[in-house]
């Protein structure tokens, strides 16, 4: 499938944008020419030979800072969306086999979790907790758990039910050989998809906290972080938001490249519709940001 | 399939029947795929004069519904009429508008498919939709398009035409659709009526009431028919001129006696001989007829 | 006549089955709605103990003393069980009720309700801004499907999809406030001092938040009317002669336009989560602010209300959006 991705121009844009994100996550602080955290007493200066990007209201290298602060966004973002497919996937498969009890519980707490104001309940709930990350990256992650619960609900349903699974079990195969070649195939697109999608929703989310100074510890540097100092002191510098924004749309546009690219290809294998018993919800699979 | 042997179509020639101005005349057209640039019907001609029927048999994909749309101008966006030309009521359609192509539509030409209920708005009563026709191109107000409609209910020999007016498409059979639908096609008055496989999906003895509705339309407005269908009992009993229809081509024209008593090409006697083989006919044993 | 009764009968059953539908979609938003508010209060209600907050840390600072504490606590009934305190702020809020504040020790509901109007204006003219310019822009993308202005707008969609409310907001002061000076980046003015005043404050925060709205709806109209332009009935209104015109709003319209007014439904927690965002920057005083500030001073109390009063929110708009839907296009809700 991979390969796939790749052979579509859309795929090969996204790839390429995210690979360079990734790398400037991983090398980012090796590669800033500063410490982020220092200080100068070039306050608010403009772009120079030794500060490419100029510095912020207490002197710091700005691009060192925008370097250094693609970790802590990235990281969030892959965390989140990693929390949230645990959390979601794992219930999403179970309900389908523990019984109607048990399903009934987990679809009215999805329910109660969609009808939730994202970032509200975000904010709020940090902040209460201790405002730290690994709460903020919590919190989202269960926020964001309802598509992949989705997600993997449907894709079980139609798995577990199918007739050609019966058949292979009828006929002797092994599970394993039954879950590598059916279950997987059928459940690996639409997960993948949700995967893309919200790994761009959890780092707009991320970065939203970040910008309103939850979850993260100042004088860290986020890009978040960074718009937020930068409105302060838009009138100094008009120009300063450019860089953290396009960096930010950059990354979360190609998150959902990847996402359609990955359903482009899948086919209706990647769209996790789900049909009969089911109480057909009629909104969008994805979450927001993702269509 | 009484049809066959029943009372067949009218002797009258096509020759003298087209003397008469035609209302629709199909000339040599050729319709080609834009995209793959294949020709799909190669040279279909026929003249249709005012209040005669004409009937296009064939099997699927040989054509026939898409010279229909062609005289409709609702080809899909990638086939066209490559050549040839179609002259409805006098104009040559090549060179309409579409403001003109919706001004003819209904008041000149217009149809029923086949799957009537997917012809209808599913979320609007089926009343109104006649009403609307009325209204639109006849320029009336709504109270007396309620009441032409209400008439052209019952013309079409619905029993209770007040309360079909207010009922959805998913409360009526597919025999009553087709017959709103009908009405609403006539609605407008229009002089050509196309039923594309119009009775293909309903049950024998719906067919066979609509078929008859169509006759006595014709008979009492005038209307011009062209009947399309792939089976020749349905084009017998109504139609003066046939056409066979085969991958694209015209295999078979003239009156209705003419192809069903005397065909010429293999192909429509394989269509006669089925019938023959495994009609109803053979089953009652029922003796070969004369022109009665 | 048998079969005039027959008629008739059948217009009783629809009009009875047309208020029966009604209200099992009422019973059934409930039956949504309680479960959510049951297990989102007790949520809230559980983030207290796991905060370990109180009052006291508010109110009397590091250097109170315990009996302070004690007498504090006490005052706000913090002192009983936890089942009695869920009972007693439940039994509060299904009155109107929202508790007192530890800030200040003043009724929540009060002072969320002063932020509330800047907040639900915003979001009100986000919602029409979103709704209006979504529609205009996917019914204009999927009557000239194909064409470079379909794509164009496609474009258009798939990138403001994906910015974040607060870049948006960020670049609209920007480009607005600061370089063309059009229109003011801060602040809230009354509608009482004048329309524009009032309306020039709220363009831009609302502008901000609608982006996501203005998208998803625009999509999902574009999708919705492509999908019924494809469907038969539209082929035989046009053989019946009726003008493209006739068509787009008659027929068209009504069937595509169910999955745009779905989609509503979800926008709205988004645009109440936003409303955090778009406040900080343009400084408004509103609902999203106080949630803000309540949270970061651990004011238990005034979040508990603020989530109780967006889920009130939220659910009630789904309530209208369900209800408008099965109005205007009852074939959508049948699923047809």
């Amino acid at each position: 499938m991979i390969r796939r991705v790749l052979s579509r121009p859309a795929g090969r844009i996204a790839v390429a944008i995210l690979s360079v994100i990734v790398l400037l996550a991983i090398f980012g602080s090796a590669l800033a020419p500063s410490s982020p955290l220092a200080t100068t007493s070039a306050q608010l200066g403009h772009i120079s030979g030794s500060h490419w990007l100029g510095t912020d209201y207490l002197g710091r290298d700005t691009l060192s800072r925008l370097l250094a602060g693609s970790r802590a966004s990235i990281v969030g973002a892959i965390e989140v969306a990693l929390i949230a497919f645990f959390i979601g996937a794992v219930p999403g498969i179970a309900c389908v086999y523990l019984g109607r009890v048990f399903e009934w519980l987990t679809l009215r707490l999805v329910d109660t979790l969609i009808s939730l104001p994202f970032l509200l309940v975000a904010v709020a709930v940090t902040a209460l907790l201790g405002n730290g990350m690994t709460v903020a990256l919590l919190v989202v992650g269960v926020l964001l758990a309802p598509s992949f619960y989705r997600v993997s609900r449907a894709a079980t349903l139609s798995v577990a039910r199918s007739q050609y699974v019966e058949a292979a079990q009828l006929s002797g195969a092994s599970l394993t050989w039954i879950v590598r070649s059916h279950v997987l195939s059928k459940v690996l697109p639409p997960i993948s998809v949700t995967l893309a999608s919200t790994v761009g929703t959890g780092f707009v989310v991320v970065s939203s906290l970040s910008f309103l100074g939850i979850g993260v510890q100042p004088p860290a540097p986020t890009w978040g972080g960074l718009l937020s100092s930068d409105l302060n002191y838009l009138s100094y510098q008009p120009w300063a938001p450019v860089a953290p924004a396009l960096l930010i749309i950059a990354t979360v546009w190609a998150a959902n490249l990847l996402a359609d690219a990955i359903r482009d290809v899948s086919g209706d294998a990647g769209r996790a519709y789900v049909s009969a018993r089911v109480k057909r919800p009629r909104q969008p699979v994805l979450s927001r940001g993702g269509e | 399939m009484a049809f066959i042997t029943g009372t067949a179509g009218r002797e009258t020639e096509p020759a003298t029947a087209a003397a008469a101005d035609p209302i629709l005349s199909v000339r040599d057209v050729h319709i080609r795929d834009q995209g793959t640039g294949r020709e799909i019907v190669h040279g279909i001609s026929f003249e249709l004069a005012p209040g005669q029927a004409v009937g296009i048999v064939g099997e699927s994909g040989s054509g026939k519904t898409l010279t229909c749309r062609a005289a409709l101008g609702i080809l899909p966006d990638q086939l066209q009429v490559s050549a040839g030309s179609i002259t409805l009521a006098g104009h040559d359609i090549a060179g309409l508008s579409g403001k003109q192509w919706t001004g003819l539509r209904g008041s000149t030409i217009s149809a029923v498919f086949q799957d009537p209920s997917s012809y209808l708005n599913p979320s609007i009563q089926v009343g109104p939709q006649i009403a609307e026709v009325i209204r639109v191109k006849k320029k009336v107000r709504r109270r007396e398009a309620r009441d032409r409609a209400l008439q052209l209910l019952r013309s079409v020999r619905l029993r209770n035409p007040e309360n079909v007016y207010s009922q959805y498409p998913y409360e009526l059979s597919g025999g009553m659709l087709q017959r709103v639908l009908i009405a609403a096609a006539i609605a407008a008055d229009p002089k050509v009526l196309i039923a594309d496989e119009a009775t293909t999906a309903l049950d024998v003895i719906v067919q066979a009431e609509i078929l008859d509705l169509l006759a006595a339309l014709r008979e009492d407005t005038g209307l011009a028919l062209v009947i399309v269908a792939h089976d020749l009992a349905v084009v017998a009993q109504l139609c003066d001129q046939v056409l066979v229809l085969r991958h694209g081509e015209v295999v078979e024209h003239g009156s209705t006696a003419d192809v069903l008593y005397r065909p010429r090409h293999d192909y429509t006697k394989l269509l006669i001989s089925e019938h023959e083989q495994y009609g109803l006919d053979r089953f009652l044993d029922s003796p070969r007829p004369d022109q009665a | 006549m048998a079969s005039e009764d027959r008629g008739h009968a059948v217009i009783v059953a629809r009009a009875r089955h047309a208020s029966r539908s009604l209200l099992r979609n009422f019973a059934r938003s409930i039956a949504i709605f309680l479960p959510v508010f049951f297990v989102a209060t007790f949520a809230t209600f559980l983030l207290r103990a796991l905060s370990g907050l109180n009052p006291a840390r508010i109110q009397l600072g590091q250097a109170a003393s315990p009996t302070e504490i004690n007498r504090l606590e006490a005052s706000y009934g913090l002192n009983r069980g936890f089942f009695a305190q869920y009972g007693s702020w439940l039994n509060g809020v299904l009155h109107g009720d929202l508790g007192r504040s530890w800030s200040d020790g003043y009724p929540v509901s009060t002072l969320i309700r002063d932020g509330l109007t800047i907040s639900l204006t915003v979001a009100t003219l986000a919602l029409i801004l979103g709704v209006v310019l979504g529609f205009a822009l996917g019914a204009l993308a999927a009557v000239r499907r194909t064409t470079w202005i379909d794509r164009g707008i496609t474009s258009f969609l798939s990138v403001i999809s994906v910015i974040p409310a607060f870049v948006i907001g960020i670049v609209l002061v920007e480009v607005v406030a600061v370089e063309l000076k059009l229109l003011p980046s801060a602040g809230f003015i009354p509608f009482s001092q004048g329309l524009w005043p009032w309306l020039s404050h709220l363009l831009l925060p609302a502008l901000a938040l609608s982006f996501g709205c203005m998208s998803s709806v625009a999509r999902q109209l574009r999708a919705g009317l492509i999908g019924a332009y494809r469907e038969n009935y539209v082929i035989g209104a046009v053989v019946r002669g009726l003008s493209p015109r006739r068509i787009f709003f008659r027929h068209v319209l009504r069937n595509g336009i169910g999955p745009a007014l779905a989609v509503l439904g979800l926008e709205f927690p988004a645009l109440i989560g936003g409303s955090v965002i778009v406040e900080t920057i343009f400084a408004l005083a509103g609902f999203g602010q106080f949630a803000y500030t309540s949270a970061q001073t651990g004011d238990v109390p005034a979040v508990q209300g603020v989530l109780v009063i967006s889920i009130v929110l939220v659910v009630t708009f789904n309530l209208i959006v369900n209800l408008a839907l099965g109005r205007i296009a009852p074939a959508a809700r049948r699923g047809v």
